[in-house]
């Protein structure tokens, strides 16, 4: 399958351009000045997602984490993760749903869900996108991302993490794109902020993606190049030359996002239409 | 909402607004074709067209610009909030309109800056208030602001209503907690922000409301709106009927009008809904309608009092008395009032009852000469088990007003089973079921409520039923009390001295009257209206040698009454009287039914239960008076003498020394050896004299002071001690014997008597190294039984005798960044590895006195205490601190060990150092401040490891330790 992501205007600039152009699209303003290498994606892997209500997952193409991890996975995440229909599950209407509850479950105060292809696929390169409409209110934490899959062998932050978005339920209308590696992980992760201005990503599906290519991965919202990042970008080694896996999960609190407070709402969902990966045409 | 401000300073505010406003327009003939869509309301200063109106009863003055004080520009709006009872008004509140109608529709959110002096909350902030019929207002209540500046939203329900609106900004804030603060408001415009979103909308709380009703009846619907704000947490938004529409799916059963009027129309069912910009509300209220009212069939049973012992408050058979209301629709009350006819009876029709209040003022109602309460009832409602209706009676107090400390009130429940569906019940309540209805001289109101939607009211009257309101008591005293003074600890009788300094009405919020009055001359307690009700007593009592609880009580309408004894924890146990009672009852409680309390230490009664109680003659007492009794049923008191002041010849509290013998054979009398409720005690009996003999271990009680013993008889009339010393020869004779008798006449019989006797009194006793003999003596001779128990010497002084400390150690006043502490409840302890090292020779536990955590050491040869994982750097300090206390320690020791560099036991840098304290103070807490230069041999300390306590007689001392620290 062929798919052209976006019209072309020009050769890629200059890097002095390029900081001007990042500049720009901060300010949310769109589209005129994007100057983007022309690829020709190929469609590899894909779930849309299309079972009936209630249904679980496909188990070919992911698995899951259960329970509270170490430390809240690292983070001091309150959440338990389960794979129960109460926290994930197709809705019948072609998406996959992610619900965070406040329930005391396993000890935890909340509950959610967190898959991963781990195990079952894994690619170096190519363009990683879900279209998702993201849960809000504090201390709600969606993330859709990707691990090296070396990580067993050689451990985080080695194996290196590229955050294709993630988001603070109480600032509904921005994400961040962030890539962890050793020397520059946890908060010293290389990271933009991507906001919607009058918009927020709660109300309606948005695409999020990123193109991983040698030595290169941009980050995108929607149709819009919000950050590319480069070896000369990252304060330590670059770690993406390895094939990586893909998660999507809801946390509930921990040291990114805060704690959910009183009036946070609950439940809260994250609902994803599909995710696709692609690769280059040749590669 | 409160009115436009309509006062004589509004002279003032008109000049202000005047001042304020200088765009003003008069529109009212143009007739636009849009309305403009200015978005501003106060920035820097009033917008385009902006007027300013305080609301009626708030300070006027209350607002004004600021430009000190501003989160933008040049100026922003400052109201100051009065004090409670300020005299420029209660409250701050007005309101900010337009002269000109402004389009909103293009707006998602009215938006502003906040900021106040302190942490407060503004009662009701919002836009929509345009001084007219407010019909699209929108408003938070409750709004949190703080001392930092912050960005509030106030959602647009539906700003697709908003295309001609007036009232641009509103607001009412009272006092906090009394208190008056200021707040500021800046940057104040309508925005399109975009990122308000997941807006919802609910009536009736979002439940499935659910009411029963008949036709006539009106309800309001009332709703919100919720949105989530830019910070993704929801905001309430108290959301104007006008922005929904309400609809019925019935409504030839009930309607509901524009603003969520519903009026039931006949019988059936019907459900309200509505929908808020096109969405569905949620929530509903579904009227289950019985149509027309059901009427009695009957008038009310004619009343058959005779007028003249009747005060009439509503009854066609007498003259009734002016009533102010008969419904004060009252806030939160739904209930209606309806005058209806039934037979030619006048009849109060309540309906949507929940409760109402029917007031006399003018002038109250003195009822005291009045027995009873009468009201007739009559309800077309079922009844369940569970429905009640309730009667509460209202008495404003001598000062006949609402306001102060003197009204009292009672409200009584009828029960589902005195109730009956369509049949008139008369209820006659005496007040004697009003207890809390302290007076009836200045009755104002009764109020009705329960479960009864749907009441008709006749014969509403007070009456004397020939008693003239007095409900009678005992006519005669209770009975007197027969037990001997000296087998009573008392404490409400006028047959005995007692406990001195009872309050016998402590506020424990109790709504008890107490009273005492005097019944055929005795002094009795009465507890009017008993809900429940303490006794404080003067002091502890020790009550553990009484055998009962003795009590008189009288009641005619208690239901339920019980007797607790209390000692502190609290600790208590009830005990239920059987009541009411035929005349005077009385009681003999074994004191074993008052399990858990300690008996020891009684120091408080509480009584609960209901109804008008008399009480009188209540002691402790025990048995075994002079006349009946002839051997002791408990045992002799505990001693409670330190052990280390005490050389015991026979006593089960402590160590005894070696008797030879407790009858030598050239006595006269009978020895036997009993247990007195599991106490070993000596029975002497037939007794003239008897011999003791500790010859072969004669006892030294050379610095003893008092000798005592513990004797119990039936029938002696006297009792002789002799002591004899043998002298220095240690034999019989030899002229240095020493001896003397000491004779108590006529002592208590039928009661332990404890002989505490100064070994001064023994005068001829010159020597006293090397007691030998103790003889007794008794009278009616050789006709007289003798119980002995708790022989011992012992001296006085060292602290009183106590085993344990009663008081806390002092607390430490050092600065805690002087302070390295191991054990102190003032300071953050550093880690301890143990406070008893297994190779000590101690009883370690853990204890508090006074509140105050302590490590007990008992059979104290020596411990180890260690904080070897977490070595201590005394490098620094100069003292080295212990708080000790014991009653028997004759040598205290204190070794400090420091494992030196390397850190463990051995390795040959250990330095250590011993300090000995020889006959420290006994009885008292001892405060060792040691400084450390005098442990010479600690010639190191940055790693302090071990601290050893050493206490002598060896194995046998008893040490508290407390507040253990390094200091400088």
């Amino acid at each position: 399958m062929y798919s052209t992501i976006k019209s072309i205007k020009g050769p890629l600039a200059t890097g002095m351009l390029w900081a001007a152009i990042l500049l720009f699209l901060t300010n949310c303003e769109v589209d005129d000045a994007q100057m983007l290498d022309q690829r020709d994606w190929q469609l590899v892997w894909s779930d849309d997602f299309d079972g009936a209500l209630g249904q679980s997952p496909d188990p070919t193409k992911w698995t899951y984490d259960i329970g509270r991890g170490d430390n809240g996975w690292g983070n001091q995440e309150l959440q338990t993760y389960t794979n129960r229909p109460e926290n994930i599950g197709m809705d019948g209407k072609g998406n996959l749903v992610i619900t965070a509850r406040r329930e005391t479950f396993a000890g935890a105060p909340f509950t959610s869900a967190r898959i991963k292809t781990q195990g079952l696929f894994a690619q170096k390169y190519g363009r990683f996108e879900a279209r998702m409409k993201t849960p809000y209110g504090p201390g709600l934490w969606p993330a859709f991302w990707m691990l090296g899959s070396n990580i067993e062998t050689i451990g985080w932050p080695l194996c290196g993490e590229i955050d294709i978005m993630e988001l603070r339920g109480q600032e509904p209308s921005i994400i961040a794109g962030t890539l962890h590696g050793p020397g520059y992980s946890g908060g010293a992760a290389i990271s933009k902020n991507f906001s919607l201005g009058n918009g927020r990503f709660d109300t309606d599906f948005h695409l999020f993606a990123v193109e991983w290519g040698e030595n290169y991965i941009d980050f995108f919202v929607d149709q819009v190049l919000y950050q590319r990042l480069t070896p000369a970008d990252v304060t330590g080694e670059w770690v993406f030359d390895e094939p990586f896996f893909m998660l999507l999960n809801v946390a509930v609190g921990g040291n990114y996002v805060g704690f959910p407070i009183s009036a946070t709402p609950f439940p809260q969902t994250m609902v994803v239409d599909y995710v696709r990966v692609y690769k280059e045409k040749g590669q | 909402m409160k009115n436009l401000y309509n006062h004589p300073f509004s002279y003032l505010l008109l000049s202000l607004i005047v001042l304020l406003v200088s765009c003003k327009r008069d529109l009212d003939e143009l007739e636009l074709a849009t309305n403009p869509t200015t978005p501003e309301v106060f920035l820097d200063a009033f917008s385009a067209g902006l007027n300013y109106a305080a609301f009626g009863g708030s300070d006027v003055r209350a607002f004004q610009t600021d430009t000190e004080v501003k989160y933008q520009g040049t100026a922003s709006m400052r109201i100051a909030v009065p004090d409670f009872e300020d005299p420029a008004g209660a409250y701050a509140g007005g309101v900010y309109f337009t002269s000109a109608p402004r389009d909103l529709s293009g707006y998602d959110a009215l938006t502003f800056w906040a900021k106040a002096s302190k942490s407060a909350s503004i009662d009701l902030i919002g836009f929509g208030n345009d001084l007219g019929e407010n019909k699209y207002q929108a408003a938070i209540a409750g709004l949190p602001v703080n001392t930092n500046w912050k960005k509030y939203y106030i959602p647009l329900p539906d700003a697709a209503k908003l295309t001609a609106e007036r009232g641009m900004l509103f607001f009412s804030e009272g006092p906090e907690d009394g208190k008056g603060y200021t707040f500021w408001i800046d940057e104040v415009k309508f925005e399109k922000l975009g990122t308000i979103a997941h807006g919802r909308a609910a009536i009736m709380n979002g439940e499935a409301a659910k009411v029963n009703a008949e036709t006539g009846n009106t309800f309001t619907v009332v709703g919100f709106s919720e949105f989530n704000l830019p910070n993704g947490v929801n905001q309430r938004v108290e959301t104007a009927p006008a922005y929904f529409t309400f609809n019925s799916d019935n409504p030839s059963v009930a309607t509901v009008g524009p603003t969520g009027q519903v009026k039931v129309m006949e019988a059936g069912t019907a459900v309200i809904k509505a929908t808020l910009a096109g969405k569905d509300a949620d929530g509903s209220l579904t009227i289950t309608s019985t149509g027309e009212p059901v009427l009695p069939r009957t008038a009310a049973p004619t009343p058959d009092k005779p007028a003249d012992k009747v005060i009439s408050v509503f009854s066609n058979a007498y003259e009734n008395v002016p009533v102010d209301f008969f419904n004060g629709y009252w806030q939160f009350s739904t209930a209606q009032t309806f005058d209806v006819k039934v037979e030619g009876d006048d009849i109060k029709r309540y309906t949507q009852l929940n409760f109402v209040g029917i007031q006399f003022t003018a002038p109250t109602i003195d009822a005291s000469k009045k027995s009873h309460f009468h009201m007739d009832i009559w309800t077309p409602d079922q009844i369940n088990p569970s429905t009640v209706f309730k009667i509460l009676l209202v008495d404003l107090g001598p000062d006949g007003s609402f306001e102060g400390s003197d009204n009292s009130s009672f409200e009584v429940t009828i029960p589902s089973s005195m109730l009956r569906s369509e049949s008139w019940i008369s209820l006659d309540l005496p007040f004697s079921q009003f207890p809390g209805l302290t007076s009836r001289a200045h009755l104002a109101q009764i109020v009705l409520s329960g479960d009864l939607p749907n009441v008709f009211v006749d014969n509403i009257y007070f009456y004397d039923d020939g008693t003239g309101g007095v409900v009678p008591g005992p006519a005669v005293a209770a009975p007197n009390p027969t037990p001997l003074a000296a087998n009573v600890i008392s404490i409400f009788s006028d047959a005995y001295t007692n406990v001195a300094g009872t309050d016998f009405n402590p506020n424990w919020g109790q709504a008890t009257v107490v009273t005492q009055e005097l019944i055929a001359g005795n002094n009795t307690l009465k507890y009017n209206g008993l809900n429940y009700q303490g006794m404080q007593l003067g002091s502890s009592q020790n009550v553990s040698g009484m055998e009962f609880l003795h009590l008189d009580f009288w009641t005619k309408n208690s239901s339920a009454l019980n007797v607790f004894l209390i000692s502190p924890g609290p600790q208590e146990k009830a005990y239920a009287l059987t009541v009411p009672t035929n005349g005077w009852s009385s009681v003999d409680i074994p004191l074993s039914a008052f399990g858990g309390v300690d008996l020891k230490d009684v120091i408080q009664f509480k009584f609960d239960g209901n109804g008008t109680i008399y009480l009188d003659n209540i002691y402790f007492y025990k048995k075994g008076s002079g006349g009946g009794g002839t051997t002791p049923t408990v045992a002799a008191p505990t001693p409670t003498r330190a052990a280390a002041n005490v050389i015991s010849l026979f006593s089960d509290a402590y160590t005894n020394v070696p008797v030879d013998t407790w009858r030598t054979d050239w006595s006269s009398a009978k020895l036997e050896d009993v247990t007195v409720a599991g106490n070993a005690v000596k029975k002497y009996s037939a007794l003239d004299f008897v011999g003791i003999e500790t010859v072969t271990n004669k006892v030294d009680a050379t610095g003893m002071t008092h000798f005592h013993m513990d004797v119990w008889s039936p029938d002696f009339t006297l009792l002789g001690i002799k002591l004899v010393d043998f002298g220095a020869d240690g034999a019989f004779g030899g002229g240095d014997d020493k001896e003397h008798q000491i004779n108590i006449d006529a002592p208590a019989k039928g009661q332990w008597v404890s002989l505490d006797i100064p070994l001064s009194d023994f005068a001829g006793l010159t020597t006293r190294g090397h007691l030998a003999q103790y003889i007794l003596v008794g009278q009616p001779t050789g006709a007289n039984t003798v119980y002995v128990d708790n022989v011992y010497f012992y001296k006085t002084g060292g602290g009183g005798g106590a085993t344990a400390p009663t008081t806390a150690a002092p607390t430490p006043a050092l600065a805690p960044a002087n302070v390295i502490s191991l054990f102190s409840d003032a300071y953050t302890n550093v880690p301890v590895d143990t406070w008893r090292t297994d190779w000590s020779s101690a009883t370690l536990e853990d204890v508090t006195i006074a509140g105050s955590a302590m490590k007990k050491y008992s059979a104290l040869d020596f411990v180890g205490i260690e904080t070897v994982a977490n070595k201590i750097n005394a490098t620094e300090m100069t003292h080295f601190h212990i708080d000790v206390w014991s009653a028997d320690f004759t040598f205290f020791g204190i070794k400090l060990v420091d494992f030196g560099a390397d850190g463990a036991f051995g390795g040959g840098d250990d330095k250590e150092h011993q300090i000995n304290i020889q006959a420290p103070a006994k009885g008292q807490w001892v405060s060792l401040d040691i400084p450390l230069s005098e442990f010479t041999g600690l010639t190191t300390r940055g790693h302090m490891s071990q601290y050893i306590l050493v206490g002598q007689p060896t194995g046998t001392n008893t040490v508290f330790v407390d507040n253990v620290y390094f200091h400088k």
